[in-house]
């Protein structure tokens, strides 16, 4: 079962050799193949531990390790890849045909970077080794950056090389960490790690803060984000950045010494970072650094989530899965509107776009709703952080008006963007007919991010992520 | 290593004879490095770099057709017995050997002699090797003689020495000119085959001797980082491919010379060479591929991604492996601030790896063999998708010739 | 009545998944067709959502009539403990069918009103959306149950409110267009109703979320009749009892639209009036009451002798008279029609909080009040604004007006509205006299523990009440400025008011019958002198009220601006929020300056000066290289010999 994330590697070699449209569903189909197997392995519960190969010390064994956390994250990845690689063909052709470049040899290079991409980010969550785990994410990171750097918009070039240059610090930084890690150890196999030193936590932890990002190292991220061509920063921002979660994840539940050591001050850290960045939405007059700022933000509840004991771990899971089906719909209801009024993404151009574009304005809606935690998967999430707020922090008054301002900044600027963008005075915009690729991935998301909160999902879900856990 | 001698002879015998005609040369060099190649991956993978140089060298004409091909294999023939030898005059001698040839090859060209590099090249070459040579017998001798200040002097004068030969900042002064203004793929033998000895050497005096301390490692980690950031930042702004090259060349010595400093620890000194070793390979494909690149003004777009990105460390292609081995090395010896120095060198190298990229784009028009010789560098960057177990053996067997007779 | 221990029942799962789900699936045809095509047979296509709220109103029906007392319990997180919990008891059982009741009669009304509307299906998918929501908050027993149909309550009520998203029509605005007062302007778009709505509510629903995950890691369980409320509170001590019971209470508090949250619910006036006649008045708003009725229901606070509790519920007492003060007094300067029956709903719901929160003193009773205060005014408010839904849509304005013209041209109407309105005001012997009786009865009880004040209170709130929609008849009917009617169709409007207002007999029946026993006790309240003075004293005032209708002053103006509330929404909390962006923005600009231009340029100048090296000439690089290593020596045989 657990070779079934490998079948995008199929897509990876076959969809540059099929042309047109196909090469979408093609792609999307691997995915799709994938997230259904994950998903029936996370139901089921089933644990894997599939040996590779066998390196000298420090790296030790190298093996793909399935288990409730790599599902989680994996069935994320594999759904959200396979709805934006639909929402690509559409997508990239406007982009291909504005940068009048030759679309037929274009999507070649552009399918194979594309599931190369998605699909490495898919195999990182099922590294069983710090080494294979790394690997996985400089692929990532190499595809990316191609990506931006081929088709990216404004100075593309530059903002390729901002964000290559920050995440590999971001990669670097982590690296050294995993070393000593693997020196303490004798191996970087997950599991047969035993301690994490302070030092190597501090090195792995400031190099996630740039990739997550958290304050400071975060202004690199409006860049690449808004700079991406589209489809690709709806992988970046719901995926891509929050495997730095992830990793911090792993070795949290190998060595939570570090988070607690310095549990307040990351805590405090995560409550500024995601104000300052949910403040700093307001003031965005792009919609594509709107929406990257505003997955700051959310990151920063990740990093809250991360103080917060056991419930915030679930909580870490949840805003990641939540925030991939937001964002992604955002990133891509923003591309839409690009693509239909060729680039119109200054904010100060738009309002009351509803009238032109219902079907994309009720889609942002429905992300703004995982953003905020409303009727959506990101509402258990929030369950989650604030139960482990009480659990850690008890009925401290600080903390807890510090958390729920951050919830609340979140609702706020969700729907005062949607009020800019899609309320008020109607401009003088044409009504098109919306292409079916442009908004229905978005859908398939969206519904399923809502039926993420019933039964029997939802039932599923916290079971399975309880259960591996030990409870909370 | 018994066939040293004859292999010499035969160099000696085709070297005279390819004046005559010149793949009597090639067919020498070929056979003498055969003779000299041990069973030993790393000791292969050098083999698969004086290959690679012999090849290149059939894209050159001019005044030393044949000869060439002579010198590369004397490097070659001095290189891998330079691993194997545990005796410090042969190994000094091996230095030498290793050297002077490429001061013969600097001048060459497709048209004229380019005396003016070459005096520039051959300046710098004797201040390192006096320096060098006189260090070494410095170091073994306070080593005898429990002399600590002299150990100091004498290592010193080693480094400086050693910095200076494979053109380590601050001592790089020489690396962008000759390798802007001599013929690329001369340069592209001097920037590969020839870097092995230098470092080999170096340890081997090093690891006999151990009278360092914590100055020495803290000396040694200086030049390193000075050289690191003089390398990444002077190919910043630099537009020539050569240039970003030699300063690529800068950079890379820098993490060299870091892995040097573990050697104090005698328990890291195998993960530290396997780590060198690695880098070296690494250096010297990706430098083959570029040159060759130069000179013919055009590369193979693929190809040079995989070079452009295996110099920058992305796994898992070569060039991470050898930086990952330096840097668990620097890890394992606890010198963290030179590991953390590194990987920010090894971010900040990004910008000028891609213009490289970019200033190749859409130049397609290369001879055949030109063409053949990139991918081929380029598909070794490959050979380590899977983790390079090889490399550590060979490290950990050539540990058992690490240590100098009689000291 | 009594909540004793409820047992565990067993139910049929399809009548709860039809209850809720009924409703929004029957809106899916018209949401995702009209989208698509907007000709005549999609505009048919409401019927069916309506079909859908009829099928829930039957349900609750049955629920009423034929469902046992007792929760019943379906799993959803059991590995948490958290499961779906429905409740059937006295409180869920009413205010169950109320809602079936209202949405469904509300929806019929809508067929007509909404008939030539612009976005049928968003108005229709999110109005049943509602209807799911506040019947799945009228049933829950678990916190976190109830938290997803309250999420719904307030995301459906953003969609209403900010229906007519284009802010072209002065009809759909708020206030007197153009109109400032200082840096306010005082009137109101719909997008802006809606995100005042919505950026109030979230301000409420956090802390009461925060709350309700509080209890959860407190005692392991989230149903509220499960709970063990006094254990809770002695656990967490009085400052404990307090932060986590008024957490929770934000929510009810903001949704309810007390004091300072009022202006959201002013301002939702901006959507159809079948919104402002469901959501903001019997319904949504009425959840907040409903919710601080429910929990004090089983915390039964009146056997909880602890500081804490005191504290929350004496506050909710004030806050809810003082709103209710608030409320009823900028009704009755309002001019314009459905913002004073905002307003007067707000003043009803801190009548409610202000019932609800006597319990605590006086035992379940008081719950029992506000409750069927709740009922009464629900159907009573509800009619009313759908007689000014009716009234707008014939005279195409929303200030009060219309003459004896109106009155004869629109005969039914006006009899509704005036029954209506003498009903609602409490004059006896109708039916909101028996219950605001029992009213004044517990509030004159409070005196011994709390004092006179909260009896004053409720009595001037009910003569300003009364007086106040006296003026709402008299305007619209009688003594308002000439209005032009367009009179056209409006016969199923007029049915379902009809139907509506005629629930208020109904419930007359109940309480004098005795069919529900509280109805004994009214009666019992309704006899009591006290009571019957102040009936009096409402009666006195509605024909003031009528007799002059209109009176300019000083603070009649002030309170036409709603005393400046606004300016917490539109210019305080704005001013702080927009100053700490400016500050971010400075913050992230100046960051991304140091990152990716001084850095990027410190290093490019590095570059320069290290290549500047770079002369070519070989006598300078021997000279830098020489000097160099004789430093480097020198240092080191230095360093060597200490």
């Amino acid at each position: 079962m657990i070779y079934a994330v490998f079948i995008p590697a199929i897509a990876i070699v076959l969809a540059p050799f099929i042309r047109g449209r196909a090469a979408a569903y093609f792609s999307a189909l691997t995915f799709l193949v994938s997230f259904l197997a994950i998903l029936y392995a996370f139901v089921m519960k089933l644990e894997y531990a599939v040996d590779l190969f066998t390196a000298f010390e420090p790296i030790g064994r190298i093996y793909l390790l399935g288990d409730t956390i790599s599902h989680a994250f994996g069935f994320t990845i594999a759904l959200v890849s396979a709805m934006v690689a639909l929402y690509s063909y559409p997508y990239m052709k406007h982009r291909f045909e504005e940068m009048e470049l030759n679309a037929d040899a274009e999507f070649k290079k552009y399918w194979f970077l594309y599931n190369l991409y998605a699909a490495s980010m898919l195999w990182l969550v099922y590294a069983g080794n710090l080494i294979l785990l790394y690997v996985f994410l400089e692929i990532s990171l190499i595809a990316s950056f191609l990506l931006i750097y081929y088709y990216g918009y404004g100075n593309r070039i530059w903002v390729g090389l901002l964000y290559f240059v920050w995440t590999n610090i971001a990669g670097v930084l982590a690296l050294i960490g995993f070393l000593m890690i693997g020196f303490d150890n004798q191996t970087l196999a997950l599991d047969s790690i035993a301690s994490v030193s302070m030092a190597a936590w501090l090195f792995i932890f400031v190099g996630m803060i740039v990739k997550l990002p958290g304050l400071g190292p975060h202004v690199w991220l409006p860049w690449a984000h808004a700079e991406a061509p589209t489809p690709v920063s709806a992988l970046l921002s719901p995926l891509t950045v929050g495997l730095a979660a992830y990793i911090l994840l792993r070795i949290y539940l190998i060595d939570s010494s570090f988070i607690e050591a310095y549990r307040t001050e990351i805590f405090l850290y995560g409550v500024i970072t995601s104000v300052v960045a949910g403040f700093a939405v307001f003031k965005q007059k792009d919609h594509k650094k709107l929406l990257a700022y505003s997955t700051v933000s959310q990151m920063g509840y990740i990093l809250i989530a991360f103080t917060l004991g056991t419930a915030g771990i679930v909580g870490v899971i949840i805003q990641y899965i939540s925030h991939a089906f937001g964002k992604s719909i955002l990133f891509m209801s923003a591309g839409a509107i690009i693509a239909i009024y060729h680039g119109l993404r200054d904010l100060e151009k738009m309002s009351g776009m509803h009238e032109q574009i219902p079907t994309i304005a009720n889609a942002a809606l429905i992300g703004f709703m995982n953003l905020s935690g409303i009727l959506a998967i990101g509402m258990i999430g929030e369950f989650f952080i604030l139960k482990g707020l009480v659990d850690t922090f008890g009925l401290s008054l600080d903390a807890i008006l510090l958390v729920v301002f951050v919830f609340i900044i979140s609702g706020l600027y969700s729907f005062y963007t949607m009020k800019r963008i899609y309320y008020g005075r109607v401009r003088d915009y044409s009504r098109v007919k919306v292409n079916r690729l442009l908004d229905t991935p978005l859908y398939i998301i969206g519904a399923i991010s809502i039926l993420f909160i019933l039964p029997p999902l939802a039932t599923w879900f916290v079971d399975a992520v309880v259960t591996f856990l030990g409870g909370v | 290593m018994e066939l040293a001698i004859p292999a010499v002879l035969v160099l000696a015998l085709s070297g005279a004879l390819s004046l005559r005609f010149k793949y009597i040369g090639f067919a020498g060099a070929l056979v003498a490095s055969a003779m000299m190649v041990v069973n030993n991956p790393l000791l292969l993978m050098i083999f698969a770099v004086v290959l690679l140089n012999l090849a290149s060298l059939d894209l050159m004409k001019g005044f030393l057709r044949g000869v060439d091909y002579t010198l590369v294999g004397l490097i070659f023939v001095a290189t891998s017995y330079a691993f194997y030898s545990q005796s410090l005059a042969f190994l000094l001698t091996m230095f030498v050997v290793a050297s002077v040839p490429t001061y013969m090859l600097v001048m060459a060209s497709d048209r004229e002699i380019r005396m003016e590099v070459g005096i520039k090249y051959i300046t710098f070459m004797v201040i390192a090797t006096i320096l060098f040579l006189i260090g070494a017998i410095l170091m073994v001798h306070a080593s005898a003689t429990s002399s600590p200040t002299l150990y100091f002097l004498g290592y010193t004068m080693l480094l400086v020495g050693l910095a200076i030969e494979v053109g380590a900042g601050p001592f790089h002064e020489w690396v962008p000119d000759v390798f802007d203004s001599a013929d690329p793929i001369p340069i592209s033998v001097v920037a590969s085959i020839a870097k092995f000895v230098p470092f080999v050497v170096a340890f081997k005096v090093i690891s006999s001797t151990q009278m360092g301390g914590d100055t020495l490692i803290l000396l040694t980690g200086i030049v390193a980082v000075v050289s690191m950031f003089i390398g990444n930042i002077g190919a910043l702004t630099s537009n020539k491919p050569a240039r970003i090259l030699a300063y690529s060349t800068v950079a890379n010595m820098g993490y060299l010379l870091a892995a040097l400093s573990v050697s104090f620890k005698s328990e890291f000194i195998y993960l530290a060479f396997a780590g060198v070793m690695l880098q070296l390979l690494t250096n010297s494909f990706g430098k083959i591929g570029f040159f060759v690149g130069i000179k013919e003004d055009a590369m193979p777009k693929i190809e040079t991604y995989v070079l452009a990105l295996s110099f920058i460390g992305i796994p898992p292609l070569m060039g991470f492996w050898g930086k990952l081995y330096i840097l668990a090395s620097l890890v394992y010896a606890n010198l963290l601030w030179v590991a953390f120095f590194l990987v920010i060198n090894s971010a900040m190298s990004v910008p000028y790896y891609v213009r490289l990229i970019r200033i190749f784009e859409d130049k397609k028009d290369f001879r055949r063999l030109a063409g053949y010789l990139v991918t081929v560098t380029a598909v070794l960057m490959l050979i380590t998708i899977v983790p390079p177990n090889w490399i550590i053996e060979s490290s950990r067997i050539l540990m058992k010739y690490l240590t100098i007779g009689g000291v | 009545m009594e909540a004793a221990a409820l047992m565990d029942l067993e139910l049929n799962p399809g009548i709860w998944l039809a209850l809720f789900f009924a409703p929004i699936l029957a809106s899916f045809p018209i949401a995702f067709i009209w989208p698509r095509r907007q000709d005549s047979f999609a505009r048919k296509l409401p019927i069916l959502s309506v079909f859908g709220l009829f099928i829930s109103f039957l349900i609750t029906l049955f629920i009423l009539f034929r469902v046992e007392e007792g929760r019943y319990v379906y799993p959803w997180l059991p590995s948490i403990g958290i499961n779906f919990v429905f409740v059937a008891d006295y409180l869920s059982k009413y205010m169950g069918a109320l809602t079936g009741f209202i949405a469904f009669t509300i929806g019929v009304y809508g067929l007509e009103y909404m008939k030539e509307d612009y976005r049928l299906g968003w108005y229709w998918f999110f109005f049943n959306l509602f209807t799911a929501s506040m019947l799945l908050v009228v049933y829950s027993d678990n916190l976190f149950m109830l938290l997803i149909g309250w999420e719904g309550l307030g995301i459906a009520s953003w969609g209403l409110i900010g229906h007519w998203f284009r802010d072209d029509d002065e009809l759909s605005y708020v206030g007197v267009m153009d109109r400032k007062v200082g840096p306010l302007k005082m009137f109101w778009s719909p997008s802006t109703g809606g995100w005042r709505a919505i950026s109030t509510i979230r301000v409420g629903d956090m802390p009461m979320f925060l709350a309700v995950a509080a209890i959860f890691a407190l005692t392991g369980t989230l149903d509220i009749s499960q709970i063990h409320w006094g254990e809770l509170f002695e656990k967490i001590g009085t400052a404990g009892t307090v932060i986590l019971f008024l957490a929770f209470l934000m929510g009810p508090f903001t949704k309810s639209a007390q004091l300072p949250f009022s202006e959201w619910l002013m301002t939702a006036m901006t959507g159809p009036t079948t919104v402002s006649a469901l959501l903001h008045s019997a319904t949504m708003v009425a959840a907040g009451t409903y919710l601080f009725m429910r929990i004090s229901w089983y915390i039964k606070p009146w056997e909880i002798h602890l500081p804490g509790v005191e504290i929350v519920y004496t506050l909710v007492l004030f806050l809810g008279l003082v709103s209710s003060l608030y409320g009823a007094s900028v009704a009755l300067a309002s001019r314009e029609r459905k913002v004073l029956l905002a307003a007067s709903t707000m003043s009803s719901l801190g009548l409610m909080f202000a019932s609800a929160s006597a319990s605590y003193w006086l035992g379940e009773f008081a719950v029992i009040v506000a409750f069927w205060y709740l009922i009464t005014h629900a159907f009573a408010k509800a009619t009313l604004f759908l007689v000014a839904g009716h009234i707008i849509h014939e005279t195409h304005d929303r200030f009060l007006g219309g003459d004896r013209e109106v009155f004869s041209k629109m005969k039914l109407t006006a009899i509704v509205t005036l029954f209506a309105t003498v009903t609602l005001a409490g004059i006896p012997p109708l039916t909101a006299y028996w219950v605001k009786s029992a009213m004044d009865e517990v509030m004159e009880k409070l005196v011994h523990d709390v004092g006179i004040l909260p009896f004053v209170l409720l009595v001037t709130i009910s003569a300003i009440y009364s007086a106040f929609l006296a003026k709402f008849f008299a305007l619209n009917f009688w003594k308002g400025r000439h209005v032009h009617l367009h009179l056209h169709g409006g016969g199923v409007m007029k049915t379902a008011y009809t139907a509506m207002v005629s629930m208020l007999l109904v419930l007359l029946a109940v309480i004098y019958l005795g069919i529900d026993h509280a109805g004994e006790e009214f009666i019992h309240a309704g006899m009591a002198e006290v009571s019957f003075m102040v009936g009096i004293l409402v009666l006195v005032a509605y024909v003031v009220g009528f007799a002059k209708p209109e009176h300019e002053n000083a603070v009649g103006r002030v309170l036409y601006d709603r005393v400046y509330v606004m300016a917490l929404n539109d210019y305080i909390v704005p001013k702080i929020g927009w100053a700490i962006a400016w500050i971010v923005d400075i913050f992230n600009r100046l960051l991304d300056f140091i990152a990716h231009t001084f850095i990027p340029a410190l290093f490019e100048a590095l570059s320069m000066s290290v290549r500047v090296v770079q002369s070519g000439s070989l006598e300078r690089y021997t000279k830098i290289v020489v000097s160099l290593v004789l430093g480097i020596l020198f240092v080191v045989s230095v360093a060597g010999w200490f």
